[in-house]
């Protein structure tokens, strides 16, 4: 059977509510930096939030991308690892080269109101089996005989991002 | 079954629905207790899966964006180029203004922005993901400046630099745009495009952005050569 190469997509969701550190730098530098940029597409000062700006004005919904630049040296921080996504036996082993930012919702009034996404978009794993709730892969680069593996669960906010 | 029993099974069945929902509302609420006192790590959501159980580290240290950086080649190629700004104050006599904060962005080579590869819905590698993208502090002088290389062109616009300064607590002062001189021996002549020339180049006359400014308050002066670089000097007040 030819074996299936997937990659895996974990969003990770960052508001008011994440206590971590690394979530709380993301949170406070993505905000800060939101408040800045938006203000390129609010120069009349009329809106407060960042719908309101993708609604009206032309062009803001780039501020996914200009805000981006606020965490992109947090994420240089977790060299290459997904986190938070660990296999069955507790170790995080995800390695990710590629990643997307959202702004989900934002506020120029209050911080509180604040939710960004950052999706981790998983290097290809072989995925060899599923054993009952579990998936057992290899990273790709694995070419040799006897093969280490890695045994998770799909869990919310994790999903088979491709399939090859 | 007999027909009166199946029908006493089918009113059973209805008294109890309500109390069935309950305990699954029960039952649920109390899954949430046991995840949230499970759950050691991983986000606020709810699974079974297990948690990243591992010595804590890499400890996450404070970070600027990474628009702070005087230079934003990221590699792109391209002549030489030193984009040098003063920011004054128009309410103090044009003075210069300290601590401003300024950013700069400008197209490629080629005309394009870095914005272009990374504003859509795929991912993205994140080296190099804001070419061409800068963020520094005015001096004492008022004073910014960037390492670049000369920006090319597109169609439909004079070469420019956007330029947005902010005030140190970050309100916006200023969005603007410098424009460059034209003609024999300028910079964008001698760049010419890097190669793809001028034919239906936008001079400045007929920009929508700098067709109305007749004193050229917003061309800059630009030096150098295609060999030893270019320098870009530019004087910008704002109200602060």
């Amino acid at each position: 059977m030819k074996k299936k190469i997937i990659t895996l997509c974990y969003r990770k969701i960052i508001d008011n509510s994440s206590t971590k550190a690394w979530d709380r730098l993301v949170f406070e530098d993505s905000y800060k930096e939101f408040k800045l940029q938006a203000q390129f597409y609010n120069q009349v000062k009329k809106y407060n939030t960042f719908a309101e700006l993708v609604h009206h004005v032309k062009g803001a919904e780039k501020l996914h991308y200009l805000v981006s630049g606020a965490i992109v040296n947090y994420l240089k921080q977790l060299n290459e690892i997904v986190p938070d996504i660990a296999n069955n036996i507790g170790r995080q082993f995800l390695i990710f080269k590629q990643f997307k930012f959202e702004l989900i919702n934002s506020d120029l009034r209050h911080i509180d109101k604040h939710k960004v996404a950052i999706s981790f978009y998983s290097e290809p794993l072989i995925w060899h089996d599923t054993i009952a709730p579990y998936l057992l892969t290899s990273p790709l680069t694995v070419d040799i005989d006897e093969t280490l593996t890695d045994l998770f669960a799909i869990q919310p906010y994790l999903t088979i991002h491709t399939l090859s | 079954m007999e027909r009166k029993n199946f029908l006493r099974s089918l009113i059973i069945g209805a008294a109890s629905a309500p109390m069935l929902m309950d305990a699954c509302k029960k039952s649920s609420a109390t899954s949430e207790v046991g995840t949230t006192t499970t759950v050691t790590g991983g986000s606020s959501t709810s699974s079974c899966a297990v948690a990243p159980t591992e010595t804590e580290g890499p400890f996450p240290t404070h970070s600027p964006a990474s628009y702070v950086r005087s230079n934003i080649v990221d590699g792109k190629s391209g002549y030489a180029f030193t984009v040098k700004i003063v920011v004054g104050n128009s309410n103090n006599g044009c003075n210069p203004l300290a601590n401003a904060i300024v950013d700069i962005w400008h197209c490629d080579a080629e005309g394009n922005y870095s914005e272009y590869g990374g504003s859509g819905m795929q991912s993205t590698n994140y080296t190099s993901l804001h070419f061409l993208r800068g963020r520094q502090t005015t001096d004492s002088n008022g004073a910014v400046t960037f390492t670049s290389i000369f920006p090319g062109w597109y169609s439909g616009r004079a070469t420019h630099i956007h330029v947005h300064i902010y005030n140190s607590s970050g309100n916006s002062l200023k969005v603007t745009q410098i424009a460059f001189p034209e003609g024999t021996g300028t910079a964008v002549s001698l760049v010419n495009g890097y190669g793809k020339g001028m034919s239906g180049y936008t001079y400045n006359k007929n920009d929508n952005v700098f067709s109305d400014d007749n004193s050229g308050i917003e061309i800059a002066t630009v030096t150098g050569t295609t060999t030893a670089g270019f320098v870009l000097n530019m004087g910008i007040s704002v109200p602060a």
